[in-house]
């Protein structure tokens, strides 16, 4: 597959606010990659810095592999959704999806062909002559949406597209999203602070936080395999459980302690490098940690805390030495009563973080 | 509540609501009923005789010679109407000079509002000395624009600067250069507030849809026609609707500009009211007018006011 | 977007703007400094090199003007003839000028002091009215507002009628009335869209603690749009500084503002006294130019009757 979007560099800074930090990364042609990040965190930004809105304090932008720094907003032939539609409310639906083949000068017929082709895609084939007072929301956002794609963007960029939306008209516009990527294979920018959009729609995840670059993988690795311990809170609900100890062997098993309590480990190559005494966070997702039997091999012992039942699964707290860790289990698995119960973490997405940095122990010759 | 509802019940609460609200909104009915509706009904009532103080009838004995003598009643705004092109023509001047000076008013603070849009130096200074003009009062406008505008005065001068050889412009004495002193003058004056209007109106524009037109490619002249000026469609009407109440009034500069004259070039209805009333001391037949112009004033702001009498009312 | 650029052309429109704005008030300064064989001339003389304040004496200080000029010291009844000589200034021009220049300012102060407190304490009661107990729907504030907007020459035609035969022409107390009556419409209407802004769930909270209605109105409402009352307060002096017409038809002789005086040294002399005339028009805008500048950012409220906030 051809790159389609790639980052260079890209920074943005606000006086002495760095907004976006020395970003790089590269979008493969057809694919979804979602901006994932706590507002504020510069994905705003950089969507603006694609789509031309604001200049780049250095850095590049590559289109197609040709830079398009210098080509000015409006010429770069991307498209922007914006979070509130940003409909033109005194023209209809029509007048709407006309307006940016009008600027680019089509013949009358031949927008009038593309327009009612458009509406049709995206369910307005029947609203043409409304005018957006009398749109619901996520006609609005079909409007929107209409009106950027008729004029066949290289990139289709959505700012936070679903959030202004109830949670019933969430799902919907969900599935009609992911309808428009298969049908229309566009290469998508997909800006969210909402994680279960980013792992429903992105194939990438670029995870951004305080204007830096965290994590960008597919959707996948950034989910199991987070690289810092923002990413593994970020991403997931319950997020990532974070025990902070400290590094040990005791009889040639290595184990983390904390409070004199202990988490033995399975063998890791992260490890291999890392000596006893260094303090070492362990991650572990709430649904990748099994209750077993007191006592059985390679778990470790928690105090019931509390059981919140959902349905099929149930949200297990228990108190590990003073971590509250939270796991998800089949209701069948909920151990009654109260008192000790055993975790046993699967073994391979175990999460190692350097506690001071936050970054992800790995191993040596893969990072 | 239960304290209310006690008091209630002995038949008179000074915390009532109906009470209170009905209490303070007394002086100003009594107010405009003694100075407004009052002498309103003795226009309508005098308007049907032919009373002047100069007759030497006094006012009541007039006002009953209207109910029980035989009178020509209703001749005055016959009159008026088929035989006095004076009073016709004054409405229509009125029209004009409020239509032109509106219109110029609107391009001039437009252009000057979009310019504020964008970052220059000493903005907060400009800004001030542009509104210079609105802060006048209207006798004096009316007496600079005299002084300007005389036939000695530095406008010809500039004019003969431009032109190459000085222009005997007779402004004030001849009609149709008259006509234009009093828009140039009316201009002058209340641009500002157009100017202040149409800003207030651009900075409240929604950003997004301009940054959404700007992505699709749009130039920032066919932006400005085709999403900026759209959803300015309603401020723009309170600027005309309240400028345009006002204009019609047009008065305190014309007087000490031209009088209304040379003849009655630039005798606009205020003026011609005037002159029936105070020079030629015909008060009921000035009425008359008076009472046909208020007839049509009514019309012509309810029909304007139709459009904001929304956002007047309600709290935004 | 990205910000547009000032340009070259927009340089020179707001250049031209400002020439225009300003030129007519600069103009009228320089004027009132011109000494009278100045006053016409042709070509015009912008700016007076020969500068003098005696225009700003005539009209502030006729005695002081005399007794530089070494003519009489005396400003008596019976040497006011030769008074206005001496001054340059022909008899009855001149009986008015000595005169009636302190009694018009004075007569401006009185009637915009009382016209606006009348206005305002009116208006307010309206205004709390209309927006709290929403008295009389829609029609009231409309009714109100109709004060405005007829052309008020129309309405001054009955107005003198009435008020000679009640003999309230001429006098202060019938000039304030009048000039209260012509300027309630804006100052309910500015007054109400302040209270407006004001949530009224203030109040609610305020009588909940047992707060009359009055004492909220008074010790909650009150306090708090203190500054929306003062920038009415401003505004409507404003206006009742500039009116005119009422004025005009209301006023003869015992009673006179500076609008009336200006109009009259006009008439009296076709122009001849171009520079006194500048003098008292200076004079007269400085109160408007000071007040309209701290209240700068209310004037749009109260000129478009709070249809327009900002």
């Amino acid at each position: 597959m051809a790159i389609k979007l790639e980052l260079v560099n890209l920074r943005k800074e606000y006086g002495a606010l760095v907004a976006v930090n020395d970003m790089s990364l590269k979008v493969e042609e057809g694919e979804t990659m979602a901006l994932l990040g706590p507002s504020g965190c510069g994905k705003s930004t950089t969507l603006n810095m694609i789509v031309g809105l604001e200049t780049p304090t250095s850095g590049d932008i590559l289109i197609d592999g040709q830079s398009v720094s210098k080509i000015p907003v409006g010429r770069r032939n991307v498209g922007l959704v914006f979070q509130d539609y940003a409909v033109f409310t005194h023209m209809t639906v029509r007048g709407n999806m006309e307006y940016g083949l009008k600027v680019r000068k089509v013949g009358q017929r031949e927008i009038n062909q593309q327009v009612e082709k458009m509406a049709s895609f995206v369910g307005l084939a029947d609203k043409l002559h409304r005018k957006p007072a009398e749109l619901s929301a996520s006609e609005m956002q079909r409007v929107a949406i209409g009106r950027t794609l008729v004029t066949s963007p290289q990139i289709l960029l959505l700012d936070e597209p679903l959030s202004n939306l109830e949670s019933e008209m969430r799902h919907q516009m969900r599935r009609e999203l992911h309808r428009i990527q298969l049908e229309t294979k566009q290469t998508i920018i997909y800006v969210t602070h909402d994680q279960i959009e980013a792992l429903s729609l992105a194939h990438r995840i670029a995870v951004m936080n305080l204007g830096v670059l965290q994590q960008y993988d597919t959707s996948y690795n950034v989910y199991h395999y987070p690289r810092s311990t923002f990413v593994g809170s970020f991403l997931g609900n319950p997020p990532m459980n974070f025990i902070k100890g400290t590094l040990k062997s005791a009889g040639g098993q290595r184990l983390i302690e904390q409070d004199g309590a202990r988490i033995p480990l399975p063998s890791m190559k992260e490890l291999a490098g890392v000596s006893d005494g260094a303090a070492v966070t362990v991650g572990i997702r709430a649904e990748t940690a099994d209750i077993v039997p007191l006592g059985s091999p390679g778990s470790f012992e928690a105090e019931l805390f509390a059981i919140e039942p959902q349905g099929p699964e149930a949200v297990v707290t228990a108190k590990f030495a003073n971590t509250l860790l939270k796991v998800v289990v089949p209701t069948s698995a909920v151990p009654k009563g109260s008192g000790s119960i055993a975790l046993l973490p699967h073994a391979n997405l175990l999460a190692l973080f350097d506690t001071q940095s936050g970054v992800r122990l790995m191993n040596g010759a893969a990072s | 509540m239960s304290s209310q509802g006690r008091v209630a019940a002995r038949g008179f609460n000074p915390n009532d609501k109906k009470y209170i609200g009905g209490l303070l909104i007394t002086p100003i009915q009594i107010l405009l009923t003694a100075l407004l509706v009052f002498p309103f009904v003795l226009e309508l009532i005098l308007s049907f005789s032919e009373w002047s103080p100069v007759q030497g009838i006094g006012l009541w004995e007039a006002v009953g010679a209207v109910f029980t003598e035989d009178l020509d009643q209703g001749i005055n705004y016959s009159v008026l109407i088929t035989e006095e092109p004076r009073f016709l023509e004054a409405l229509g001047r009125t029209a004009l000079i409020s239509v032109t000076s509106l219109v110029l008013e609107f391009l001039i603070g437009l252009g000057l509002a979009t310019i504020f849009l964008k970052a220059f130096p000493a903005k907060r200074v400009f800004f001030t000395a542009l509104l210079t003009p609105m802060m006048i009062m209207p006798v004096v406008v009316g007496y600079t624009w005299f002084m300007l505008l005389q036939y000695t005065g530095p406008v010809n001068q500039v004019i003969g600067w431009i032109g190459g050889s000085q222009p005997e412009l007779q402004w004030l004495n001849t009609g149709f250069l008259a006509f234009f002193a009093v828009v140039i003058t009316e201009v002058w004056h209340w641009t500002p507030l157009f100017f202040l209007i149409l800003l207030s109106g651009l900075n409240a524009v929604p950003q997004n849809p301009i940054r959404a037109a700007t992505v699709l490619g749009a130039s920032d002249w066919r932006i400005f026609w085709s999403v900026v000026m759209p959803s300015m469609k309603g401020i723009i009407i309170i600027a005309f609707v309240i400028r345009g109440m006002e204009v019609i009034k047009l008065f305190d500069e014309i007087y000490l500009l031209t009088r209304g004259g040379p003849g009655t070039a630039t005798e606009t209805i205020s003026l011609y009211l005037y002159k029936l009333a105070f020079e030629d001391f015909r008060l009921a037949y000035a009425g008359s007018a008076g009472f046909i112009v208020l007839i049509i004033t009514v019309v012509l702001i309810n029909v304007m006011l139709r459009p904001i009498r929304y956002q007047l009312l309600e709290k935004r | 977007m990205p910000p547009k650029r000032f340009t070259w052309y927009n340089g020179i429109g707001l250049t031209l703007a400002l020439i225009f704005a300003l030129f007519p008030v600069l103009w009228m300064i320089s004027t009132s400094f011109k000494p009278s064989n100045e006053w016409v001339r042709q070509p015009p003389v912008w700016v007076s090199g020969d500068a003098t304040v005696e225009n700003y004496l005539t009209v502030l200080w006729p005695s002081a003007l005399l007794e530089k000029r070494g003519g009489l010291t005396q400003y008596t009844e019976g040497g006011e003839q030769k008074v206005a000589e001496q001054t340059g200034v022909g008899g009855a021009v001149g009986d008015i000028l000595n005169k009636s220049a302190w009694q018009a300012i004075w007569g401006s102060v009185i009637l915009s002091v009382f016209g606006t407190a009348l206005s305002i304490i009116v208006g307010l009661m309206a205004a709390i009215s209309i927006a709290r107990y929403r008295f009389g729907g829609n029609t009231t504030p409309f009714f109100i507002l109709s004060g405005r907007m007829f052309p008020p020459i129309a309405i001054a035609i009955p107005f003198v009628v009435m008020f000679s035969d009640v003999g309230a022409t001429d006098t202060y107390w019938g000039l304030i009335l009048a000039y209260g009556a012509v300027t309630v419409p804006f100052s309910t209407w500015m007054l109400k869209s302040f209270i407006d802004d004001l949530p009224k769930e203030i109040e609610e909270a305020a009588m909940m603690d047992g707060m009359s209605r009055w004492g909220a109105h008074l010790r909650i409402t009150l306090p708090l749009i203190k500054g929306g009352v003062i920038a009415t307060t401003l505004f409507i002096f404003i206006l009742n500084w500039s009116e005119f017409l009422f004025a005009l038809i209301l006023a003869y002789t015992k009673v006179s503002t500076i609008p009336v005086q200006l109009s009259k040294y006009f008439s009296a002399t076709e122009g001849l006294l171009i520079g006194v005339q500048a003098a008292l028009a200076t004079v007269s805008i400085v109160p408007l130019v000071i007040v309209g500048f701290f209240i700068q950012k209310h004037l749009v409220r109260g000129l478009t009757l709070g249809a327009i906030k900002r």
